[in-house]
């Protein structure tokens, strides 16, 4: 478990950083602990998987221990953790069928067929649940020789269900090709990935905007300027931004909408009420967004949301797949942050301020009911699809890490 | 006709002189024919020309007098005037040159700074001259509103007016007098005095000519910071008193009639607003118990009075003071509640869903109620109420009778009041690169700030108001306002 001298540096200066809040924002933390974790893959010795998923679990603990709400990191951390587990799952199915015949592993023998055959598409969370499923039936004619356990029947339906190999995979197995696709898979599926995220959510903005409408949004997301861009090279509309007091992150975003051309106007916070009866659509970002289809985003996004959903006006939450956490919010101060009161009450106020007591949370918990839709980089999904979603992309073992 | 061919030969010379689209030729016919007919007309002296080397320099003659060489001579000049103007980037007409340098010397100094650049070409200034009416912070959807004003003190048909007045327009100008109550007690106060010191001509009696000296005053209040709805009922009541004493028979003395205004008015403002406030604090203190957290929102005075009064009844309660940009009005309240000792919370109105899981109550102030139940208040109100309602938790609006108002709005864009667009930005005077992102949001061709004062709560997020005959469902406005108004005038009568 002992990282390099210069990687252990520079995981230290991570951490004081996220401890000081002087990264910000779930993308840059995500980059970052993405290279982070690329670099652990390479130059840390371990033999085997095993090894190698304790070394990035405890990694991931002190990462997300350093700051609890930047939630990117621990996603991050269970990508890469599920990565681990298919590229072992791939090398030790192409070991075996080399290697061996099916009769022992005839459990796992017609899925991990299709396992290997789907390794290399992008899709292949979606594609190996489908591929499964008509092979399942396919092979059920074929081997219906005793000698199958009789879960045999129950379990075609339930693997559609849950992600059963694990508990069938044996880590420990050795195999040295694993280090360079374990590297591969990493910089393609997240840090390339992270790039092309903007670019995936703002191809859709067409699809979600018409002529002439007017769009309120609250706060400084790049992932909603850069969707709003996108859709004022084709289409006509404005734009109505609340400015986030007391951040002003919606003033910047404002001036950044009207840089672009489009016709924007700054409003107060308090006036989201009173306007919203002239929105026909809200859109706005998110910093992470929870498993029940809940999210956590800036201070004023629950407000405009049931503003928005008293006048029936549909609100578009655009995320990045990377802002998707397996966590629940049973509690959702938990996921809250509370910056310096100063903003809210200035220390010139004098004696003021010691008088009264001053709250300044940086985030805001937006309940599944008030979204209507996710946008997200490879496509959109409704609150209640965003369960999928999560079980795609990490393993139910490490929820905690 | 001799003033025929002089308007023709003026108006094409006006168009010749424009070189502007169809349009402005048409508007420079049209208002230099009607310079011509006014100066046939009247001996008024027009804004903006210089005497033309008359001998007498105070009345100018006719046209009908002037030698045909002395009409070329106006003419002419009359000419390059337009030209000056129009290269100066103001409309054409002189009329709405001289409005618009009235509204230019308190206007923003980026236009007069263009304005004193005569060297741009005529249809370049033009242009510019259009653009700067649009950057005026105009958002279309709320075109049908007042831009926000400035008071007018340069111009000097405010010397008729009584200092009072112009003091207390000043004060609501620049937000020094805030809150409906204290602007409502404020305006009758000072027409108390008005009328207390209002000495009538010769020719016309007090009673009926009161009103005609009033109305300037209340032009200029309008003038410079719009109604409050409350502020206009009591107008209307005033105006109601004043026919009413006209209408006596035998017509009352001078001054009895003026003693009889003067009284009406304090009792007004002693009945309907300082008594009905205690009123108010007794029938809202049945609703406050031990162990609450009342959450507030900016600052209604009858609230503040409420808690205060709680406080000194030995009430062990905890205050949640929500305040929002750019007023900041609930600090003011905040300072209040703490010296006298109210454990208060003090947040933002973003996060006000952090601090509801809390609150056991809302109270609210109201700046006037509305004939369908809703509540016309600080903007904000809607939100907080609308939050409070959604978590069950119950709201209560402290409001006086006189606010209750014989209107209704449905949205809160129909009738509301726009501030000063400039007050959303900050200005961090400290630092050096303080350039906040909308520091030049003027130049911005597509940027628009919006800062509104009011907004309208619907009924269904509001579970009672709290007035001093009761405590009332937001519904039963309307019953209120009648049987108020009938018996109020029966009161009157009765005297």
């Amino acid at each position: 478990m002992v990282l390099s001298k210069a990687l252990e540096a520079h995981v230290e200066s991570f951490i004081s950083r996220l401890k000081r809040r002087q990264i910000v924002g779930s993308y840059e933390v995500a980059k970052e602990t993405a290279i982070i974790l690329r670099q652990v893959v390479s130059t840390t010795r371990w033999s085997d998987a095993t090894v190698l998923i304790q070394i990035i679990k405890d990694l991931g603990r002190r990462l997300s221990a350093a700051q609890p709400k930047e939630l990117a990191v621990g996603n991050i951390v269970r990508r890469v953790l599920k990565i681990i587990k298919e590229v072992v799952r791939g090398e030790l199915e192409t070991d075996d069928i080399m290697n061996s015949g099916t009769s022992e592993e005839s459990d796992d023998g017609f899925s991990d067929d299709d396992e290997e055959d789907n390794e290399e598409d992008s899709d292949r969370e979606f594609k190996s649940i489908l591929a499964q499923d008509t092979n399942d039936n396919a092979d059920h004619t074929n081997d219906a020789i005793p000698a199958r356990p009789k879960l045999q029947t129950e379990s075609s339906m339930f693997n559609l269900l849950v992600d059963q190999h694990s508990d069938n995979v044996d880590y420990s197995a050795k195999s040295y090709g694993m280090k360079p696709l374990i590297i591969q898979e990493i910089n393609e599926e997240i840090i390339a990935d992270l790039e092309t995220v903007y670019k995936g959510i703002a191809d859709q903005a067409l699809e979600h905007i018409h002529a002439n409408e007017v769009i309120m949004t609250i706060g400084y997301s790049r992932t909603v300027k850069d969707f709003l861009t996108k859709a004022a090279l084709k289409r006509n509309f404005q734009v109505i931004v609340a400015e986030t007091s007391p951040t002003l992150q919606g003033q910047e975003m404002a001036a950044a909408l009207a840089a672009v051309g489009i016709e924007t106007t700054v409003i107060t916070d308090s006036a989201v009420y009173a306007v919203m009866s002239r929105v026909n659509k809200v859109v706005i970002g998110a910093h992470a967004v929870l498993a029940n289809g809940g999210l956590v985003a800036v201070t004023g996004s629950q407000m405009v949301a049931a503003a928005a959903k008293h006048h029936a006006t549909p609100v578009l939450v655009c995320t990045a797949l990377y802002k998707l956490s397996p966590l629940f919010p049973y509690d959702i101060d938990l996921f809250n942050v509370c910056v310096t009161p100063d903003q809210v009450l200035s220390f010139s106020e004098g004696t003021l301020i010691d008088k009264a007591d001053v709250q300044n949370p940086y985030y805001d918990f937006v309940a599944p009911e008030f979204v209507n839709l996710f946008v997200h980089n490879l496509g959109s999904a409704p609150p209640s699809y965003v369960y999928r979603l999560i079980n795609d992309n990490y393993d139910s073992e490490d929820t905690i890490l | 006709m001799s003033t025929s061919n002089q308007s023709h030969e003026m108006s094409q010379h006006g168009s010749k002189a424009s070189a502007s689209t169809s349009e402005g030729k048409r508007k420079n016919q049209k208002t230099s024919r009607k310079a011509v007919y006014k100066r046939y007309n009247t001996l008024g002296q027009s804004s903006g020309s210089p005497a033309l080397g008359h001998p007498q320099s105070g009345a100018r003659k006719s046209l009908k007098d002037m030698t045909k060489a002395e009409r070329r001579a106006l003419q002419e000049q009359k000419v390059l005037e337009k030209q000056d103007r129009k290269a100066a980037g103001l409309p054409s007409s002189a009329k709405k040159a001289s409005e618009q340098e009235a509204h230019r010397k308190v206007a923003s100094p980026k236009i007069g700074s263009t304005a004193n650049t005569p060297q741009s070409p005529a249809p370049d200034a033009e242009k510019q001259a259009k653009k700067q009416q649009k950057r005026l912070n105009e958002v279309p959807w709320l075109s049908h509103l007042d831009p926000p004003k400035k008071p007018n003190t340069a111009s000097n048909t405010n010397k008729d007016l009584h200092p009072a007045v112009l003091a207390l327009g000043l004060r609501f100008a620049e937000h020094k007098m805030v809150g409906s109550n204290a602007r409502c007690v404020a305006m009758l106060m000072t027409f108390a005095k008005i009328i207390q010191d209002h000495k009538p001509p010769s020719d016309a009696s007090f009673s009926r000519h009161i009103q005609k000296y009033l109305d300037p005053h209340i032009a200029y209040l309008l003038s410079v910071r719009p109604m409050s709805l409350s502020m206009r009922e009591c107008i209307r009541w005033l105006k109601k008193e004043i026919s009413e004493i006209v209408e006596e028979d035998p017509p009352l003395t001078d001054e009895s009639a003026r003693n009889r205004l003067v009284e009406r008015i304090e009792y007004f403002i002693k009945e309907r607003i300082t008594v009905a406030d205690r009123l108010i604090v007794e029938n809202g203190m049945q609703k406050i118990q031990n162990g609450d957290v009342i959450l507030t929102y900016a600052k209604s005075s009858v609230v503040e009075a409420l808690l205060l009064e709680a406080k000194r009844s030995g009430y062990e309660f905890r205050v949640v003071v929500v305040d929002s940009r750019p007023m900041f009005e609930g600090k003011h309240l905040l300072r209040r509640l703490v010296s006298a000792g109210i454990d208060c919370t003090y947040v933002l109105l973003s996060s006000i869903y952090v601090v509801l899981k809390d609150v056991t109550k809302v109270i609210l102030g109201a700046h006037a109620l509305l004939n369908n139940g809703a509540v016309y208040s600080r903007i904000g109100t809607a939100m907080v109420a609308m939050a409070a309602s959604d978590k069950q938790i119950p709201v209560m609006v402290c409001c006086e009778t006189y606010k209750f108002v014989n209107r209704t709005q449905v949205d809160s864009l129909v009738l509301n009041e726009m501030g000063n667009p400039d007050e959303l930005v900050v200005k961090k005077s400290n630092d050096e690169n303080s350039s906040n992102s909308l520091t030049n949001w003027r130049d911005v061709p597509n940027l628009r700030l919006l800062n509104l004062h009011y907004d309208v709560t619907p009924s269904k997020h509001i579970t009672l108001v709290v007035t001093e005959v009761g405590l009332i469902p937001c519904t039963s406005a309307p019953v209120i306002w009648r049987e108020y108004n009938e018996e109020f005038r029966k009161g009157v009568q009765a005297k």
